[in-house]
């Protein structure tokens, strides 16, 4: 079996947004949408402040919360792992917003450009998706690339063409992308070596993006 | 950007993909199901009734309407039926079937009975209701668990609420028991939502959620619970030429609280999870440090 | 996209920021870009592993963006102002050049290229860091054919860089920039150098792996960078007061460790630590060979420093006879006088600065700067090496590093040289592991280090000084700010004009000072990826200068506020759309230590957009039709397009009486850079560069450091002491005092030949009184800091940059301590004004916890007003507020990115 996941070093995380317009190009979101962004977090008061910069998106859990609320099946846990929304057949009920405790979904209700509505760029106009208006999207570990990359016989994760486009682009080598279920993976053999949490563990989704934050002892 | 869902950073913040008109759902589905339940049990009395099975369904329609109104992809609601196996939303739709099919055949054959059993039906529809928020694992005012308990009982008293305004505008339609039953089930919903203020004050749920829900809370105590019970318990005392007067007033005073109740929970309450850290990572040499939860005591 | 769109992939390079370029691909899909993604194949020749900065991935919006100015346009309203209509019209690229060419065959005709002031009739300015070079193409044959160009109009020089560090940096140690050897350090003391925000890929790269492998990084600095973030420890200090710490951390290292912890081999044999000082402060000298003496400890006696075998003292007095050389060659005798090396002066200049005496200045706890100072010195590993291509060398893995705000301006110089010699005292100057110079721009040849190292006098190495003897010195300015005359560490190389002064070509619109000429505007005024009106200090003041502007070319990206005041505008195809070939790889600012080296190229992706033209055709065409085209032809076979056409078995010299089209030009350059990588094996020319993207050979590592090459040359560290500072200070005060002038008197203060502590903050607070404030009406610091979304890039009318921008803290507003907030009754997001004695500006309220509780922090440079998108941000930037004062304005002549303000509600 295989099971996608990814691993965010916290201590090599600078913020920088890159990961964050890596996808958006890599998938042509409307403005506003970011299916990966990386926050800028605060903890302490000064003088003992920290800052932490912390990726998020959709953690494609285990027990995904979007996939048993949704009424019409489009959103749906494969058996790798990854949460897909099928979006012929979504509704645009936004129940699964409400299920998600990580924010990770987004609606665009009408046709929404850089440069106004009215004033779509040649590039979105050749990148633009009629079928995803008005429904949920979401990362979706760029499943594209990981399904084409693996018919091809690469390795996710290793191979670019088949990695998610935030890992190819993270510049502090923070991001990283493979197989859970092989203790070979670059992802097992960091969360072996390493200590890391996942956000929320306590409300059981059972996230796959695992934060890396201290060696192991 | 308008048309584009917000993300407002990392403490947690108001949901916004559900307006009022998912708050209407639930105002209609509550309302709806808990007159029906109410005035099943008047039915036998008073053989009237089509007139009650048609308010009823209406309230339910109404609130259905607005969520039509509300999703994204309005012609094809019908997928919203392909998940019954987990989707507390396939299920309430599912319900609202037989709910509809049965409310119909009551009101058309004047039916007490089969009042009595879209009555039933349209418990099941409230409970789906409930159970939808409970799903909401990412709004923590909705996943807590007294908001199944807490829904049934409001609606209960909203369609209470709503049946003793309207039978007490028509003489001799008000049964003996229906103030009774209204202070008790405004006794329960009071107790189920403090228990529910309270258990989401300890920690199951962001500051600014348990602040909306205090904010909220003289008026819900006040308006939607004391002064319709004591304007009832003077009804029951006094003269019955006021009576009346007084029980439209509570009636709809319950009936309003448990509207604001639910307007609250939906619209002012509904805090997303937000984002936390367990650890802030060590930075080269440096050392780690304790998480935090921005937005949560 | 259909299953049928056609999709390739297009290597280019990403140069929007002075810490690249990047390597990157850009995706077309049916002749439209759409993605940009790192050049996968280039991982493995590239020091972050070929990866691609946030920047380059607005590229696409930026081709796309529908503001942009795509046909030449003509100015119709000739009256210039902020609040007037420029009525821009569409022209044709024949009648914008050719009215260009009148205005610059009118000076030609006339024939002075010099005003009757003496200033140069064309002027240019260009972007922060050299970024424009890289999108200029041919452009700088066709102004090195012109030949005189004022390049004084700073558009944010000074105030915007590591002045102080460009200019001693290149003095001291070839260092136009300083960063740590970061793959080989352990421990790093950063002065708000906000690396992780500027440093680029390789700069974010690096430090992510350093620390992965654990490194040490102490971030000082008033606010909570995203450096400070990803440091191990911040420590918060008072702004301005750097000099302090350092100065402190050298008193621990020199007064309270143990002599033997110092590297004394380095300061003996490597630095001038040895060389005598005698009593008027000038060193002691062999009368004959007039070469600096050091006192032997082995002969007991003074020698001339180079004497072979000799083992110098550090400390002590002595007493010996011989010179004592100073300004304009005055001359001293000593026989038998008592002199000291350097270092003892040093060791003495020092004790003072305690770190106590530290605490009450930078308010950090001397406990904290006693406990960095012996880190440091611990990390040292003082006698250890290592070996680098062969070569031992000695291995120190400490360093510090310096910020925008430290570097320049008043305590720049204490700073940059603190720092300098605090590497020195453990011997971890330019070698593994330590504090090194990245390149040279005021030193030839730009782009291999190394070479610039000459052999100069006493020992150090050789440095271009403006002249300041009486018979060489520049008594009136060549340009408009005056660099020659006023700054001799400025040089005299093509980046020098603008590592002047350059706010005083602003200021001396108005009011030129006494034995200043009177101030002239120049005929023509090229502007190009540059915007001045926002990015400089006191930016209506600059604005308004720019009003009375006679003849402004801006090659235009979009309208903004600086081509607001244009009369015409040519729009230059960007980025993803015209060609270019530049060199790669070496060592470069900022962190771009490279094991590979040679050339990358830039091609149009997709077509160009509208009437837009590659630069080189423009350069082309202005060339011919002012007659220029021959002088411009031979330029680019000098190397005008970055490298010269001909070497030893190679020529591809264009033919300098014709006119050669964009991709001749280019394939010439593509075929002489594959001629100099190979050494002359192999000539391909456009077309390979244009499918690979790039060609490297490798670069020894070994090159990434001076110190070997220093050892070969038999030179040395001009290292404590600065009496070649001293003297050229006493010199350039004599010649401006010759000539009756006096307002440059403060900045001469600085010529010392070992800096003392001045209150420098304190300077900004008798600014405010200057201006006629109170300080106590004006009790914040305002500081800004380093956006790495936009810095350099130019990029903010690209919606995406904005969108990924915000998610950073301070892209919205202003940034405040939030229990001074608390205290004010500012709540998140609350409307507030800051103001200095200027004016004031208002924004959003980000309410912090990691910035000093009297610190305010506006990031980037914002307050458009023009430029489309940008103009709607309602995000307020220092620039407005800082004013330009010669008070403020230190020796090298740059200022500092702080101002005092006061802050307060807007209630609404």
């Amino acid at each position: 079996m295989t099971k996608w996941a990814m691993v965010a070093d916290l201590r090599r995380c600078v913020g920088c947004q890159t990961c964050t317009a890596a996808c958006k190009h890599a998938n042509a979101t409307a403005p506003g949408v970011q299916w990966r962004r990386v926050l800028d977090m605060e903890i302490g008061q000064f003088p003992d402040v920290r800052r932490v910069f912390v990726p998020v998106g959709c953690m494609h859990c285990d027990d995904p919360p979007c996939v048993s609320v949704c009424p019409s099946t489009a959103t749906r846990k494969r058996e790798d792992g990854i949460v897909t929304i099928d979006y012929d057949i979504c509704i645009g009920c936004a129940y699964c917003f409400q299920a998600c405790p990580y924010q990770a979904r987004y609606k665009v209700s009408k046709p929404t450009f850089a440069y106004g509505d009215d004033n779509a760029t040649e590039n979105e106009r050749v990148r633009f998706k009629a079928e995803m208006m008005n429904v949920a999207q979401k990362c979706t570990f760029c499943v594209e690339r990981i399904d084409e990359g693996t018919a091809k016989g690469l390795t996710p994760g290793v191979d670019p063409e088949a990695t998610p486009a935030c890992v190819n682009s993270c510049i502090a080598g923070a991001l990283h992308f493979g197989d859970l279920d092989d203790p070979n993976s670059n992802v097992s053999r960091l969360l072996e070596e390493n200590e890391s949490f996942r956000m929320h563990e306590e409300l059981g989704t059972g996230p796959n993006i695992h934060y890396l934050w201290d060696k192991r002892s | 950007m308008s048309g584009v869902t917000q993300f407002e950073g990392v403490p947690p913040w108001l949901q916004r993909n559900w307006d009022i008109r998912a708050a209407g759902n639930f105002v209609g589905g509550g309302t709806g199901t808990g007159f029906l339940l109410v005035a099943s049990l008047a039915g036998f009395k008073l053989g009237l009734v089509w007139p009650l099975a048609l308010i009823g369904l209406a309230f339910v329609g109404a609130g259905l309407l607005c969520v039509w109104l509300e999703i994204g992809r309005p012609w094809r609601a019908l997928n919203v039926f392909f998940h019954p196996q987990t989707s507390w939303m396939t299920r309430e739709a599912m319900v609202s079937m037989p709910l509809f099919a049965i409310g119909l055949a009551a009101a058309w054959f004047n039916s007490p009975s089969l009042l009595l059993a879209a009555a039933v039906v349209g418990l099941g529809f409230l409970y789906c209701q409930g159970r939808i928020l409970k799903a909401s694992r990412g709004i923590p005012a909705w996943r807590e668990e007294t908001i199944v308990p807490l829904i049934m009982a409001t609606g209960i008293a909203e369609g209470a609420g709503l049946f003793l305004a309207l039978a007490s505008l028509m003489p001799g339609a008000l049964p003996a028991w229906a103030m009774p039953l209204f202070i008790l089930v405004l006794a329960a919903r009071f107790l189920l939502w403090r228990t529910y203020v309270a258990r989401l004050a300890r920690g199951g749920a962001p500051k600014k959620a348990s602040a909306a829900l205090r904010k909220a809370h003289p008026l819900i105590f006040w308006g939607g619970h004391v002064v319709p019970t004591v304007l009832l318990a003077l009804a029951l005392a006094l003269p019955p030429a006021v009576a009346p007067g007084l029980a439209v007033v509570a009636g709809l005073m319950g009936l309003a609280g448990g509207w604001y109740m639910k307007i609250v929970i939906i619209l002012r309450a509904a805090f997303n999870q937000g984002f936390a850290v367990s650890f802030a990572p060590t930075r080269g040499a440096g050392t780690p440090a304790g998480g935090a939860a921005p937005g949560w005591d | 996209m259909t299953a049928a769109a056609k999709v390739r992939k297009v290597p280019t390079y990403c140069y929007q920021c002075v810490a690249g370029p990047d390597l990157l691909t850009v995706k077309v899909v049916d002749g439209v870009a759409t993605e940009v993604e790192p050049n996968f194949e280039a991982a493995d020749i590239h020091p972050a592993a070929g990866k691609v900065c946030v920047k380059a991935f607005g590229l696409v919006q930026k081709t796309y963006n529908p503001n942009r100015v795509l046909t030449p346009m003509k100015r119709t309203n000739p009256r210039k102002g902020k609040d007037e209509d420029p009525g821009f019209v569409p022209i044709s690229w024949d009648e914008a050049l050719d009215t260009i060419a009148a205005k610059l065959n009118a000076i030609k005709a006339s024939g002075n290229v010099l005003d009757e002031s003496g200033f140069p009739r064309v002027a240019a300015s260009f972007g922060g860091g050299g970024t424009p070079q890289s999108y200029l193409g041919t452009f700088p044959a066709f102004l090195a054919a012109w030949k005189v160009i004022d390049f004084s109009f700073g558009s944010g020089q000074g105030v915007k860089c590591y002045h102080s560090e460009h200019l001693y940096g290149e003095l001291w140690h070839r260092a136009f920039t300083v960063c740590p050897d970061t793959p080989h350090t352990k421990y790093v003391v950063s002065f708000g150098a906000n690396i992780e925000a500027s440093g680029g890929v390789c700069g974010v790269y690096r430090h992510a792996e350093a620390r992965a492998r654990g490194v040490t990084r102490i971030q000082v600095e008033p606010h909570l960078s995203v450096t400070a973030g990803c440091s191990a420890e911040w420590v918060p200090i008072k702004p301005k007061t750097d000099a302090a710490f350092l100065f402190a951390m050298m008193n621990v290292m020199l007064h309270e460790r143990p002599r033997q912890d110092l590297d004394l081999n380095f300061l003996k044999h490597h630095t001038a630590s040895g060389y005598l000082v005698a009593p008027n402060g000038f060193y002691l000298r062999d009368p004959e060979s007039r070469k600096p003496l050091v006192w032997d400890t082995i002969r007991g006696a003074a020698v001339p420093f180079d004497m072979p075998g000799i083992e110098p003292a550090l400390e002590g007095a002595f007493v010996a006879s011989g010179i004592e050389v100073g300004a304009d060659d005055d001359a001293w005798e000593h026989t038998s006088t008592t002199v000291s090396p350097g270092f003892a002066q040093f060791l003495d200049h020092l004790r003072p600065y305690t770190p106590e005496w530290a605490e009450s200045v930078c308010e950090v706890p001397a406990t904290t700067i006693r406990r960095i100072a012996n880190d440091y010195l611990d990390h040292a590993e003082v006698g250890a090496t290592v070996e680098v291509d062969g070569r031992v060398l000695p291995y120190r893995p400490v360093a510090i590093t310096l910020g925008k705000t430290v570097s320049n301006g008043w305590g720049g110089y204490e700073c940059c040289w603190a720092r300098t010699m605090i590497a020195c005292l453990v011997g971890g100057l330019e070698v593994p592991g330590g504090t090194l110079g990245t390149t040279v721009r005021l030193n030839r040849s730009g782009f291999a280090r190394l070479s610039s190292v000459r052999p100069g006098a006493d020992g150090f190495m050789d440095y271009p000084m403006n002249a300041t003897d009486a018979e060489h010195w520049k008594s009136s300015p060549t340009t408009r700010n005056g660099y020659r005359m006023l700054v001799p560490l400025a040089a005299n190389t093509a980046w020098s004009q603008a590592l002047g002064p350059t706010h005083l070509a602003w200021m001396f619109v108005k009011n030129p000072p006494k034995g200043w000429p009177q101030h002239s505007l120049p005929d023509v005024w090229f502007i190009y990826r540059t915007n001045p009106a926002i990015s400089f200090w006191d930016t209506p003041q600059v604005s308004d200068a720019m009003t009375k502007f006679p003849f402004v070319v801006a090659f235009a990206y979009t309208h903004d506020e600086t081509n607001h005041m244009a009369d015409i505008l040519l729009p230059d195809a960007t980025d993803l759309e015209s060609t270019q070939l530049i060199r790669v790889g070496g060592t470069k600012f900022i962190e771009q230590f490279w094991d590979y080296h040679g050339f990358a190229l830039r091609q149009p992706v997709a077509g160009v957009r509208g009437d837009a033209r590659d630069f080189s055709w423009i350069a082309t065409e202005l060339a011919e039709r002012t007659g220029l085209l021959e002088p411009y032809n031979a330029a680019i076979n000098r190397g005008g397009a970055g490298i010269p056409l001909n070497g030893e078995g190679w020529d591809f010299r264009l033919d300098e009486t014709a006119k050669h089209s964009v991709e001749d030009v280019w394939d010439a350059v593509c075929r002489a850079a594959s001629a100099e990588i190979t050494e002359g094996e192999s000539t391909e020319g456009l077309d390979w560069y244009k499918e690979h993207g790039y060609r490297v050979a490798p670069f020894p590592r070994l090159e990434w450091y001076l110190f070997p090459r220093l050892v070969d040359s038999g030179l040395r560290f001009e290292m404590p002491y600065q009496e070649r500072l001293w003297r050229i200070g006493v010199e350039l005060g004599r010649r401006l005092h010759e000539r009756d002038i006096h307002w440059w008197d403060n900045q001469l203060s600085e010529y010392q030949a070992m800096p003392k502590w001045k209150d420098f903050p304190g300077l900004w607070e008798k600014a405010v009184v200057k201006a006629g404030g109170k300080t106590e009406d004006f009790p914040f610091w305002l500081l800004t800091a380093r956006s790495m979304q936009y810095a350099w890039g130019g990029n903010v009318g690209v919606q995406m940059i904005r969108e990924v921008a915000e998610n950073v803290a301070g892209h919205r507003g202003v940034i405040i301590n939030a229990a001074t907030a608390e205290k004010l009754g500012i709540e998140e997001g609350d409307l507030v004004e800051v103001g200095s004695t200027l004016r004031s500006v208002s924004g959003k309220a980000v309410l912090r916890h990691g910035i000093r509780p009297d610190t305010l922090l506006m990031i980037g440079q914002f307050g458009h007003w023009a430029t489309p998108l940008a103009k709607n941000f309602d995000t307020p930037s220092m620039n407005s507020l800082t004013p330009m004062d010669l008070d403020l304005t230190d020796a090298t002549g740059s200022g500092a990115d702080v101002v005092r303000v006061f802050l307060r509600k807007v209630r609404r």
